[in-house]
């Protein structure tokens, strides 16, 4: 008969070390030695079948403790802060009496701690005592459950082993529908918390042309363009690159093909960024101003450096790109100046006409550029999203009347500008600035930060950035990098951390990135060799150890037993090898065998032995004493001979 | 004396009758004693020739207790075992003359022989240990056991005992065969018969009466008492078994296990002494499936089941 609570206690104790021994290294010394405190603390009562430590020092020990985690938390330091207080929790129960209730806070707070064990290192370990852990849990669950129902229940040995094997089935039957539940069903596409942007009205944003003068009010919207993890820039470098604007037809800027080959000169500091775009219709990829190289399988690169995805849309995807952040990008090839001059028929006198005052006035592009822009900033336009000019004229009436409009009017007013003064030049589409997310290193950007700029090539320098709209005389109210600081947006940039860890981990991460892990993970157990163990794997050691020591302590659980079981053991064994009489598992009373071996000693250990066991007593420290003393006398006997 | 040395006198009894009068009949000499000190009746079912008569006599020499015997044929009547009652011409009245039962030790040689009436008159009196006799009851003599053999082999003209009655006897064993060196020595000296009458009682009836009392008191811890209901659940479910044991073949093992305990010197029960008594306390009691077996066969199938049960070491 085996005690329902010693196997649970047992139990529970693995499914602690199970979630401590993948953490243990990670942890500060002050956990760690609550740890190993709390545990030793609880071991020692256990076997003692008495707990000094009662539950209600448990509990304020750690109201305490929290508190002083709760002020170490942090944005800069999250995690070690949590990690301590979950292990001290932990450590806290393990040293208390382990009822039912507090059995399954060890189990929890273990499933924590393995969890977070994650968040340092994300190694094949992690799987193996995860797997471990869903074992032990679900055996120790339906234990708890028979001891919830009665504390003192005994099992048989045959009814254990079922119950064992129950609590190993229960994870096998359902590892089918983990297979369901992870890669499959999170791969639905939908954000977690898209509710919360407000819906969109059409818009400000992104899009594959550039069409100055069709709205007289644009509304913005918040909804979220892509997430850009990267090391943080100054708020001025980021713009980030989308497609490239080249043709102007009619009111209309478009991207026709044809565009002559360029070959960009890659210099100063380059900037690797991992970004996640929202799912959208446009197939241009974005990445800091200016890319030099994006990751992705199904890519098309334009020679003007547009980047552009050619597998199927509305899918999440992300890629790795690499930018230069240098102003300019030197072109060493002849540019094709003809391309970036072309201007459509019916330009409106008036413009051209101050395009060529411009042209005549410059004596080469850069001071015909330096020209266009004092006139801009001189020629007190504003920055606006409504009240905007619309119709055929509005770029014309932009320039000259109303002189307000939002970031399309500025670089299409600058561009036409500029071919009309002779600079080529193009117009980029994409986005500026961003958000800080300090807790999971992105930018997070919104469709309300589209942009249109400028790009104008000038000989020797290459292709330099101008944003018009920063020309504007309301630009600083518009482009203040404080402006939105508020709480609300500090709770967005929380929110959004979630909702980006789960479009990371789960949805983008695709199926056979998982795959490969689990094949890399199987490889590395399958590369093993012992000696690989005792040098680097001491975790694997450990979890193998775990499980022996287990199955040893369910096999004959000696370490838990009482001093009569013990001793008796002890009697046995050396009845057997002394006589070589084999009278395990209750085959033999006692003093059949002292009758059989004819043995003094043996006759008196069974006369003391019998004497209080089966006067339902325990034995006495003196008898104890003798009867150890016995045992010793045997050995030496037996050296003796 | 304190119990834990009254016991002494009948360890000492056992020895000296092993090995003075009985030698090679340790077993059922000693199972003999549980019997008496537990209050029960035994049968001793085994060849004639044996001893099982000498080992009554014996018993009945060496406890100074009275002794009367019943040589049972089919054309006994219970009035000869029981007695009757008789006309006195001189006082004018009948008087009632007690038969053989009245004794302390009656020894009921070849039971099977009796027709049943009789067997059932006899035994009604072992359990009650009164005798009615024309509307009077007597009451049997302080310790009162009987010895009842019975011949396995010759069975025509028997009435073998029904499981009902069989169940009455606490005991019942074999005696066998002696050892060849002893049965030589047997041989060679001729029989103990005529030393019997020469033996000094080493036992008196109080310290029988008493030592009655002390094996009722022997400590039956809880787990024993498991072993025992272990072992009958045990019968109760073999295959072999058709009726397993009753809780009155309980009783009387655990009975039987405290005087077993109490022959060993001891004040509490080990599992040894119901492994050590059951078999001769049970095995009789037992009703097989696939016709009769004997009582031989019976301590086999129960010896297995016996084994297959572990002893509460702990």
């Amino acid at each position: 008969m085996v005690s329902i609570r010693l196997i649970a206690a047992i139990l529970t104790y693995a499914i602690g070390l199970c979630g401590i021994l993948p953490l243990f290294p990670w942890l500060t010394t002050v956990p760690r030695l609550v740890l190993a405190a709390g545990l030793l603390a609880g071991l020692w009562q256990d076997s003692r079948k008495s707990w000094l430590i009662k539950p209600w020092m448990q509990n304020s020990v750690i109201v305490p403790v929290f508190l002083y985690y709760a002020v170490q938390f942090s944005r800069a330091n999250p995690i070690q802060p949590v990690v301590s207080l979950l292990a001290i929790m932990l450590a806290v129960r393990l040293a208390g009496e382990k009822t039912v209730r507090h059995s399954l806070q060890i189990h929890v707070l273990a499933l924590f701690c393995l969890a977070s064990s994650s968040l340092f290192d994300l190694s094949p370990m992690f799987l193996l005592y995860l797997g471990l852990m869903l074992f032990l849990v679900a055996i120790a669950l339906i234990l708890l459950a028979f001891q919830s129902q009665e504390n003192s229940m005994l099992l048989s040995r045959a009814e254990l082993r079922k119950v064992l094997l129950a609590g190993c089935l229960m994870p096998l039957l359902s590892l089918p529908l983990l297979l369901v539940f992870f890669p499959i069903l999170p791969r639905t596409q939908l954000p977690l918390w898209n509710f919360l942007s407000s819906p969109a009205v059409r818009t400000s944003g992104y899009s594959d042309k550039v069409e100055p003068g069709v709205q007289p009010n644009v509304g913005e919207s918040r909804a979220l363009a892509f997430r850009a993890e990267m090391a943080r820039q100054q708020q001025q470098q980021l713009y980030w690159r989308g497609s490239v604007f080249n043709r102007l037809q009619e009111n209309r800027w478009v991207r026709v093909e044809g565009i002559p080959s360029e070959q960009p000169v890659s210099g100063g500091v380059s900037i690797d960024q991992l970004i996640y775009p929202e799912p959208s219709v446009s197939r241009v990829l974005i990445a800091l101003d200016r890319p030099a190289d994006i990751r992705l399988t199904r890519l098309k690169r334009s020679p003007d450096g547009v980047f552009e995805y050619t597998g199927p849309l509305g899918r999440r995807i992300n890629y790795q790109a690499r930018s230069v952040t240098a102003g300019a990008v030197a072109a060493n090839a002849p540019l094709n100046r003809r391309f970036y001059l072309h201007l459509p028929e019916g330009i409106p006198p008036r413009i051209t006409g101050l395009a060529g005052e411009i042209g005549r006035l410059g004596r080469n592009d850069l001071e015909r550029l330096t020209l266009l822009e004092t006139h801009f900033r001189n020629g007190n336009y504003r920055y606006s999203m409504s009240g905007l000019p619309t119709g055929e004229r509005a770029l014309e009436q932009f320039i000259f009347d109303g002189k307000q409009g939002h970031c399309e009017f500025f670089a299409s007013a600058f561009a036409v500008l500029l071919r009309g003064a002779g600079v080529p030049c193009r117009l980029v589409g994409g986005y500026v600035g961003g958000d800080y997310n300090q807790l999971g290193g992105y930018y997070l950007v919104s469709e309300d930060m589209a942009h249109v700029w400028v790009e104008a090539f000038i000989e020797g320098r290459g292709w330099l950035r101008i944003d018009p709209s920063s020309f504007a005389s309301n630009a600083g109210e518009v482009w203040n990098p404080e402006k939105s600081r508020s709480l609300m947006l500090r709770l967005r940039l929380s929110l959004d951390y979630l909702n980006y860890q789960w479009n990371r981990t789960v949805i983008v991460y695709d199926f056979e990135q998982q795959f490969e892990f689990v094949r890399r993970a199987g490889k590395r157990l399958h590369g093993i060799n012992p000696a690989g163990i005792i040098g680097s794997g001491w975790p694997y050691l450990a979890a193998i150890s775990l499980f022996g020591t287990l199955l040893y302590m369910i096999r004959n659980t000696t370490l838990f037993r009482r001093r009569e079981e013990r001793i008796l053991r002890r009697f046995l064994k050396r009845v057997g090898t002394e006589f070589g009489i084999d009278a395990g598992q209750g085959r033999m009373g006692l003093f059949e065998i002292a009758e059989r071996v004819g043995n003094e000693r043996v006759g008196e250990f069974a006369a003391i032995y019998s004497g209080a066991v089966y006067r339902d007593r325990r034995l006495t420290d003196q008898e104890y004493r003798r009867l150890r003393q016995i045992l010793r006398e045997l050995n030496q006997a037996r050296k003796a001979l | 004396m304190s119990p834990s040395t009254r016991n002494q006198v009948f360890i000492e009894m056992l020895e000296t009758l092993s090995r003075d009068y009985l030698q090679g009949k340790e077993d059922v000499l000693r199972l003999s004693v549980i019997a008496l000190l537990s209050g029960g009746h035994i049968l001793i079912e085994d060849l004639p020739g044996l001893g099982k008569t000498t080992v009554a006599l014996t018993l009945a020499a060496i406890t100074g207790l009275s002794f009367g015997r019943v040589q049972c044929t089919s054309d006994l009547l219970p009035s000869d075992i029981t007695g009757l009652s008789v006309f006195n011409r001189d006082e004018g009245q009948f008087s009632f003359q007690p038969g053989p039962i009245f004794n302390n030790i009656v020894l009921l040689d070849e039971i099977n022989r009796a027709m049943p009436r009789t067997q059932s008159a006899m035994l009604e009196a072992m359990e009650e240990r009164r005798v009615t006799v024309e509307g009077v009851t007597h009451h049997l003599p302080g310790p009162f056991m009987v010895f009842a053999t019975q011949n396995p082999s010759d069975q025509s003209g028997t009435f073998p005992l029904p499981e009902s009655q069989l169940d009455r006897f606490l005991i019942c064993t074999d005696i066998g065969y002696p050892p060849r060196a002893l049965e030589r020595g047997i041989i060679a000296g001729g029989g103990i018969r005529e030393r019997i009458s020469d033996m000094t009682p080493l036992v008196t009836q109080d310290d029988i009466m008493t030592a009655r009392r002390d094996v009722h008191s022997v400590y039956l811890s809880d787990k024993v008492l498991d072993y025992i209901h272990a072992l009958i659940i045990a019968t109760r479910s073999d295959e072999l078994i058709q009726t397993g044991l009753s809780t009155r073949a309980g009783i009387n093992l655990a009975q039987a296990s405290r005087a077993s305990a109490y022959l060993a010197g001891r004040d509490y029960v080990a599992p040894d002494d119901v492994r050590n008594t059951a078999v001769a306390v049970c095995a009789h009691r037992l009703v097989m499936r696939g016709g009769e077996l004997s009582a031989s066969e019976r301590g086999i199938v129960l010896r297995t089941i016996i084994d297959r049960i572990p002893l509460p070491l702990v």
